[in-house]
């Protein structure tokens, strides 16, 4: 079903929103980034941005998360999950990092399934800004990830001018809107083939950013990237880990217990395939030593056919943040670009 | 969530990042697009730099150590005790002594030094760093005079040539080597100086390798092929006259090959060249002359006088520079003034109200061999020094050890009273980069227990000793030093309460206002040790043993897991050499020096040259029998 709601009315919208949920939105801080934030006021709410630095995906998949308390009671050890059951709502969220929450709960949903995230994720509403201009370093188009969306939301809004058209995707989607049916009219055929005609605009608004996945899938699927280019290009990273950090679609992590002395709370924390001590094994063993085999690695997870066979998609949303938080030269259009043309030409 | 904008408190780059908490726990960090430095990029000790005050072991309560035991207390207990012991001590006329920090912020340091100077009424005064970088920083004072040299770290990326006299850059300071990249990448000159070929030699256009100990030959010769090349047509130099016919002469006889002569002519072709120099841990003597002779070819191809260029100190520790300015030298007052300098010392007899002392003081090594009193702030000398077993000693011999850290370091478990304070995620105070660059950390979070901020537990042991003010803000103690360091005067109102609120010290041309003294050519011919094979200790620094990195499981686990395959330390050498000694990696060889012998594993590295063996900076007192109290030293190996 599709809607439109009046601007000005987005505000009672909103406020609605906050009586029933934990609301997630971008805000703008006192250092003049725009983070996601839990919002007390529709006032809050940022409209006018390109896309936060930090993933949302934290709000699923927290840097740090608790999942497990446990206990010394004499001889015996006494665990008991940690479930975040709270009902929270992601409001404005770009199209790639709708995207992204959707791909990580793809993979924690595989068995054995992850009940700590998919608590989570199950309690959230996804509620999108599509894009009617990219932002600049952005190729979502490229990952079939934006800049509008046709799956992956609870609830897609388009900027009309006026007004706002309300895709909704879901049930959630649904009662989402059902606490002020009001507010919200059926979209016309006019509202709808503008939301058409901004989406085929936003297509043609894209920047220098680029990436051809799939001749880079054809050539790491089949072998075919030599050693000597991992390794010319594993010179130009720094091992920052930034790239895994603001991947929306990058999800491992270690496990690591806090407390002391009877106590603990086992926590997952976000972790870097890029780092050197990632794959290293007990025994002092590392099969990943080099960093030319770590990189290798994150593009065969990335873009290789096995992957996309499972995963029905790239690992990459296009959203343009490994280009800008990467300490070295490697972020993933130019390391794809690279596999594609057989050459690095940093 | 909540996010609260602070300053990393690792290395002297500086970069900014907004700490992440839920329910008052710390959970993350999130890079900023807006901050000077950072732009939105963070190393890997950024990206985890909530971890070590997150799971560290923390210090929660004041303790006390009793005839072995130790005991939780109360403050008051604490510093009842404190106060009682160092008064007997100085009483009876025995030396007591402060360390401050290079991991603490401006106003604890400041306020480290009061103790020292007003409280305790002795100039010994130091950090453990500082036995690192006071060479280099004695090196470089000689060419350019009293200011540091700086240069912005994002003109690094706008140069046309970038020299870089390196450690292992994209190890210890991976925020400039990014910066050294973007240059590159827009097909800049990169020419590194070292012994190894690091990742940024790899990536250079030009590496002069050297051998452990001659770097200063290489320099001499760079400064030579300079000086010839402009022989005709001097216009460009920044030496002229009498002053370049010494240089001249002093040089003239050294060798000059071609890689030289190529490196001579871009940087006397180049507009905008940076200096980088981010090497430590080098021998005393030797360290202070490769700083000069690398200032000295700053200063003489006109660099450290032209927009765009400059040369950068990068030392390791955040805060370097901070402690420096706070005075928390023995011979330098707040405000990195001489301690002979009498307007300096009646500005602060007034301000503190308090006659100080003339006599010099010990710096670490040496007041830690004849202290019986001493308060350490934030620091772990033994990891920190290059005698670290011998800084250990001298510890376990203290009459009374006061320690005021945030994490359990091996001094705390050597200390007769401990200080539990707030780490930089739970504290507010300011910290100065390499650049001069004044930032502020805020409290993200509640530190353990009943530990407190810093500056509240300095500012009551200067109370107990007469010293005190009442500080009621980490900003009060700022306005101090406002009022204490001439050069932090006007810093408080331009940093703002909000946003990424940075200063810098001096406006960067006002400090490339410096010329060559021709004083700094006073260089002489050192010899390099002779031997079939050179032994050096790599003065990169030991992040492993920093509470930063070692409390954070993710940063840590290199570090540990190399302790744990080679507790006993390693040497590393080049496949060449061990093919010759008909060894494979993980066995051992026997090095003897003219101070000893010791067995140890060996460890194949790529990056060394044929007759080179490094010791790791985290392993070098497991080799202290052969490396004496040398940086590099002539050895022979054999299998044993």
């Amino acid at each position: 079903m599709t809607y439109a709601i009046e601007k000005r009315d987005v505000t009672e919208w909103l406020q609605k929103l906050l009586e029933t949920a934990e609301v997630i939105a971008p805000v703008r801080g006192p250092c003049g980034d725009v983070l996601f934030s839990t919002v007390r006021s529709p006032e809050q709410v940022v409209w006018d941005f390109q896309n936060t630095l930090p993933p949302p995906k934290q709000f699923v998949l927290p840097q740090t998360d608790p999942i497990i308390k446990i206990k010394r009671n004499g001889e015996l050890h006494e665990i008991e999950a940690i479930y975040d059951d709270t009902r929270r709502l992601l409001f404005n969220i770009r199209s790639c990092d709708a995207k992204g929450i959707a791909f990580l709960t793809r993979m924690y949903e595989m068995e054995p399934a992850d009940a700590s995230y998919l608590r989570r994720a199950y309690n959230l509403t996804i509620i999108t800004l599509a894009c009617n201009i990219p932002c600049s370093l952005g190729f979502c188009v490229c990952a079939g990830s934006g800049p509008f969306l046709s799956d992956s939301y609870d609830v897609q809004l388009t900027d009309l001018g006026e007004s706002y058209l309300v895709e909704v995707g879901s049930e959630k989607g649904e009662s989402a809107l059902s606490g002020v049916p009001n507010l919200f009219r059926e979209a016309t055929k006019d509202q709808v083939s503008q939301r058409e005609r901004l989406e085929a605009e936003a297509k043609n608004q894209f920047g220098e950013e680029t990436c051809h996945f799939a001749s880079a899938m054809r050539r790491i699927s089949t072998g075919r990237v030599q050693d000597a280019l991992w390794e010319e290009m594993s010179e130009w990273c720094l091992e920052c880990g930034g790239c895994n950090l603001v991947c929306p679609t990058c999800y491992c992590f270690s496990v690591k217990d806090l407390g002391s002395d009877g106590s603990w709370t086992r926590c997952r924390m976000w972790d870097s395939c890029q780092y050197a001590a990632f794959t290293l094994e007990a025994s002092g063993h590392n099969p990943r030593a080099e960093r030319r085999q770590r990189m290798k690695r994150r593009f065969f997870h990335k873009a290789s056919a096995q992957y996309y066979q499972r995963d029905c998609a790239v690992g990459c949303v296009g959203c343009g943040r490994c280009v800008q938080v990467c300490l070295g030269a490697t972020n993933l259009p130019a390391v794809v670009g690279a596999i594609r043309k057989g050459k690095w030409n940093a | 969530m909540s996010a609260f904008a602070t300053t990393c408190p690792s290395c002297s780059c500086g970069c900014g990042f907004y700490l992440l908490t839920s329910n008052g726990q710390l959970t993350g960090v999130a890079p900023s697009e807006n901050h000077p430095v950072s732009s939105g990029k963070l190393c890997a000790r950024g990206w985890n730099a909530h971890e070590a005050a997150l799971c560290g072991q923390r210090l929660s309560r004041p303790l006390l150590r009793t005839n072995g035991k130790v005991e939780s207390v109360s403050w008051d207990e604490a510093f009842d005790q404190i106060s009682r012991r160092l008064k007997e001590l100085t009483e009876a006329g025995r030396s007591v002594g402060v360390l401050g920090s290079a991991r603490a912020t401006n106003e604890e340091n400041y306020l480290a030094g009061k103790l020292a100077r007003a409280g305790l009424h002795t100039n010994n005064v130091d950090f453990s760093y500082h036995s690192l970088c006071r060479p280099l920083l004695a090196g470089l004072e000689e060419v350019c005079g009293e200011r540091i040299p700086t240069t912005s770290l994002n003109d690094i990326a706008s140069s046309q040539l970038i020299f870089l006299f390196e450690g292992n850059l994209a190890e210890t300071h991976p925020r400039a080597a990014s910066l050294v990249m973007k240059a590159v990448e827009k097909r800049a000159f990169l020419v590194t100086i070292g012994y190894r070929m690091t990742q940024m030699a790899r990536l250079s256009s030009l590496h002069l390798v050297t051998t452990p100990g001659n770097e200063h030959e290489v320099i001499r010769g760079l400064l030579a092929a300079v000086l010839e090349l402009r022989r005709l047509d001097r216009r460009l130099l920044g030496v002229h006259g009498e002053e370049y016919e010494a240089l001249w002469r002093d040089v003239e006889r050294v060798d000059r090959t071609n890689a030289l002569r190529q490196a001579a002519e871009w940087i006397t072709r180049a507009e905008r060249a940076t200096f980088l120099l981010a090497c430590n841990g080098g021998e005393g003597e030797q360290a202070r002359k490769d700083a000069a002779a690398f200032a000295t070819l700053a200063a003489v191809t006109g660099h450290l006088n032209r927009r765009g260029s400059g040369l950068l100190v990068l030392v390791a520790r955040s805060n370097v520079r901070g402690a420096c300015d706070m005075g928390v030298t023995p011979e330098r007052l707040p405000g990195y003034e001489r301690l002979d300098d009498e307007q300096a010392r009646q500005r602060l007899q007034d301000l503190w109200d308090r006659k100080l002392p003339r006599d010099p003081g010990y710096s670490t090594e040496d007041l830690l061999q004849s202290a019986s009193g001493l308060i350490v702030l934030a620091d772990d000398p033994p990891s920190v020094v290059p005698m670290g077993q011998q800084a250990m000693a001298a510890m376990e011999k203290l009459d009374y050890l006061v320690v005021l850290d945030s994490f359990v370091t091996p001094t705390v478990q050597k200390a007769h009273a401990v200080l539990p304070i707030a780490s930089f995620a739970e504290t507010e105070g300011t910290l100065t980069n390499m650049e001069g660059r004044v930032q502020r950390l805020r409290a993200a979070a509640n530190p353990p227990g009943i530990a407190r901020a810093g500056w509240q537990v300095i500012g009551e042991l200067c109370a107990r000793f007469g010293v005190g003010n009442s500080y009621t803000s980490a900003n009060d103690v700022f306005s101090e030093i406002a009022r204490a360091a001439p050069r932090y005067a006007g810093i408080e109102q331009r940093l703002s309460a909000d946003g990424w609120s940075t200063a810098l010290l001096a406006n960067v041309d006002d400090a490339k206002s410096l010329v060559y003294t021709s004083g700094a050519a006073a260089v002489t011919e050192s010899p390099c040790a002779r031997g079939p094979y050179v032994l050096v200790r790599d003065g990169s620094f030991d992040w492993g043993h920093d509470p930063l990195v070692a409390f954070s499981p993710t940063l840590s686990r290199d570090y540990q897991s190399e302790r744990k395959l080679f507790p006993n330390g390693f040497v590393e050498m080049c496949q060449r050499d061990a093919d010759t000694l008909n060894l494979s990696a993980g066995r051992v060889v026997r090095l003897r020096s003219v101070h000893g012998h010791a067995v140890v594993p060996i460890k194949v590295r790529r990056d060394l040259k044929p007759g080179v063996l490094s010791v790791p900076y985290a392993f070098r007192d497991e080799l202290a029998s052969v490396l004496g109290r040398d940086s590099v030293t002539a050895v022979s190996v054999e299998a044993p």
